[in-house]
C-alpha cells in the first residue's frame, strides 16, 4: 500500500502534553541514536512513560499547529479522524462479517472514548 | 558477510535441525514445570525452587503485590504467594516473566518492533483473560500465558531466519497482507508451526502447544478449540484496539464456527473491549519492556 500524503501538517509538541492517539510525524530516537518510537506510531499512555523516561522533551506529531502554538485541541480531531481511518483500512478484508464490522465499531467508540478519558484527566491534574 | 539467495528455502525440518540453538528457559523455570506437572510435589517444594533463584523469587513477590493481583494485605513469603496463588499461577507467573526476559535481551538494536510486539503480546494475553472472564473458564491464567505466546514463531524467525524474516516484512509493507500470509508466500509455512517447535521443546502443556498451533483456524484444535477459540478472538480484538503491533496492519479473519462456539453476544463486545483497554493500561505499567 502507498501512503498518500493529504497534507497533515507537523507539530512540535511538549511531552507533557502528549495525549494517547496523537500521532507521531517522525521518528524519535534517544540521545544514543537508539530508535524508540517509529513515525506514524499512534500514541498510548505507556509509549508517552518511555518517552519521558528516556528524558525526550519534544515530538513531532501530526496536525495543525494553532498561531498561539497550543495545538492540543486540533491535534486531537485529526487523532479521531486517523482512528477511524486506520480501523476502515485494517478491516478492509473481514467487514464482510458482521461480527468484524460489530467489532470495528466498538473498538471505534473505545479509541475515541480513550481520548476523551485523558482529556479529562488532564484537566483534573 | 556473505549474501544470502534471495528466497532461501528454510524447510521446517532445518528449524527442527535447529531446534536446539533455540532460546532455552531458565533451568528454575524448567525445575518449576517439572514440579507442578508432578502430583507428589508439595507448596514447600516449590517454595524451596523458587527461593533458590532470587531475582524470581523478589520479581514474584513484586508481581502478586501488584494491583494486578488486588490482594488485600501485603504478601511477603514465596510460600504465602503459593498457597494463595496456587501452583499453576505460580508457575506461569513465572513463565511470563521468563520470556519476557528471553526477549528483551536479544536484538537490542530493533527495539521499537520489539517493543511493539511485546505490547501485542500482552494485549493477547490480557484480552484472553478478559474473555475468559466473560465466559467464566476457571483457568484465566492459562489463557493469560496462552495469548502471551501464540505468536511466539514470530521471535523464532526473527532470530534464526533472517532473511527470510526482513523479505516477510517487506511483502508484508509491500502488499498490505497479514504476516501469517507473506509467511505462506516465502516459508511455505507460518509462524504458528514455527512456535509449536518451540513450545514443544520447552515442554509446554498440550493446551498451549494447540493455542500456539491454531490460533488462526481454532476451529481445527481438537479438545483446545475453546482456548484457541478465546486467543483468536483476542488477537482479533487487541489488534483494533491499536494494542502493539503483530508484524502487520490487518485484522486476521475471524473463524466462523469459533466464533460461534464462544457464544458471545455481540452487544458484550463493548465492555470486553473496555476491560482490555483497562487491564492493559494497568498491567503495561508494571510488566514493562526492559531495553
Amino acid at each position: 500500500m502507498k501512503s498518500r500524503k493529504i497534507g497533515i501538517a507537523v507539530a512540535i509538541i511538549d511531552v507533557n502534553e502528549l495525549k494517547p492517539g496523537m500521532i507521531l510525524a517522525k521518528s524519535v530516537y534517544n540521545q544514543q541514536g537508539l530508535l524508540l518510537l517509529e513515525k506514524d506510531t499512534a500514541l498510548t499512555k505507556k509509549r508517552i512513560w518511555i518517552l519521558k523516561t528516556w528524558g525526550i522533551k519534544r515530538v513531532r506529531v501530526k496536525g495543525k499547529p494553532k498561531e498561539d502554538g497550543k495545538t492540543a485541541v486540533e491535534i486531537e480531531r485529526e487523532s479521531r479522524e486517523t482512528i477511524e481511518k486506520e480501523l476502515k483500512a485494517k478491516f478492509e478484508d473481514v467487514i464482510d462479517n458482521p461480527v468484524m464490522k460489530e467489532i470495528m465499531k466498538a473498538a471505534q467508540r473505545q479509541l475515541l472514548k480513550n481520548i476523551n478519558d485523558q482529556d479529562a484527566e488532564n484537566k483534573a491534574s | 558477510m556473505t549474501k544470502m539467495p534471495k528466497t532461501k528455502p528454510h524447510n521446517l525440518s532445518r528449524i527442527i535441525d535447529r531446534v536446539e540453538d533455540l532460546p532455552t528457559l531458565p533451568r528454575t523455570v524448567l525445575r518449576i514445570t517439572e514440579l507442578v506437572n508432578d502430583p507428589k510435589s508439595s507448596a514447600r517444594d516449590l517454595a524451596r525452587v523458587i527461593t533458590d533463584d532470587q531475582v524470581l523469587a523478589a520479581r514474584l513477590l513484586r508481581l502478586v503485590n501488584s494491583s494486578f493481583y488486588g490482594f488485600p494485605q501485603r504478601i511477603s513469603t514465596i510460600t504465602g504467594a503459593i498457597v494463595l496463588l496456587g501452583f499453576d499461577a505460580i508457575r506461569n507467573l513465572l513463565l511470563t516473566t521468563s520470556v519476557f526476559d528471553l526477549f528483551a535481551t536479544r536484538n537490542k538494536t530493533s527495539m521499537f518492533r520489539q517493543e511493539q510486539f511485546w505490547d501485542h503480546s500482552l494485549g493477547c494475553a490480557v484480552g484472553a483473560k478478559v474473555i475468559g472472564n466473560h465466559l467464566r473458564y476457571d483457568k484465566v491464567e492459562e489463557l493469560f500465558v496462552s495469548g502471551l505466546l501464540h505468536d511466539i514463531g514470530k521471535i523464532v524467525e526473527m532470530i534464526f531466519m533472517r532473511d527470510a524474516f526482513k523479505e516477510i516484512n517487506n511483502l508484508v509493507k509491500d502488499e498490505n497482507i497479514l504476516m501469517i500470509s507473506a509467511e505462506e508466500k516465502i516459508l511455505g509455512y507460518s509462524h504458528p508451526e514455527v512456535g509449536r517447535l518451540l513450545a514443544e521443546k520447552w515442554n509446554l502443556p498440550p493446551k498451549l502447544i494447540h493455542v500456539i498451533l491454531h490460533h488462526h483456524r481454532p476451529s481445527e484444535a481438537g479438545r483446545f478449540s475453546l482456548e484457541s477459540a478465546i486467543v483468536h478472538l483476542a488477537d482479533i480484538l487487541c489488534r483494533s484496539l491499536n494494542i502493539g503491533y503483530g508484524g502487520d496492519n490487518k485484522i486476521p479473519p475471524l473463524d466462523k464456527m469459533a466464533w460461534e462456539s464462544l457464544r458471545i453476544k455481540p452487544q458484550a463486545i463493548e465492555s470486553i473491549l473496555a476491560e482490555i483497554t483497562k487491564e492493559f493500561d494497568d498491567i503495561s505499567l508494571f510488566i514493562s519492556y526492559s531495553p
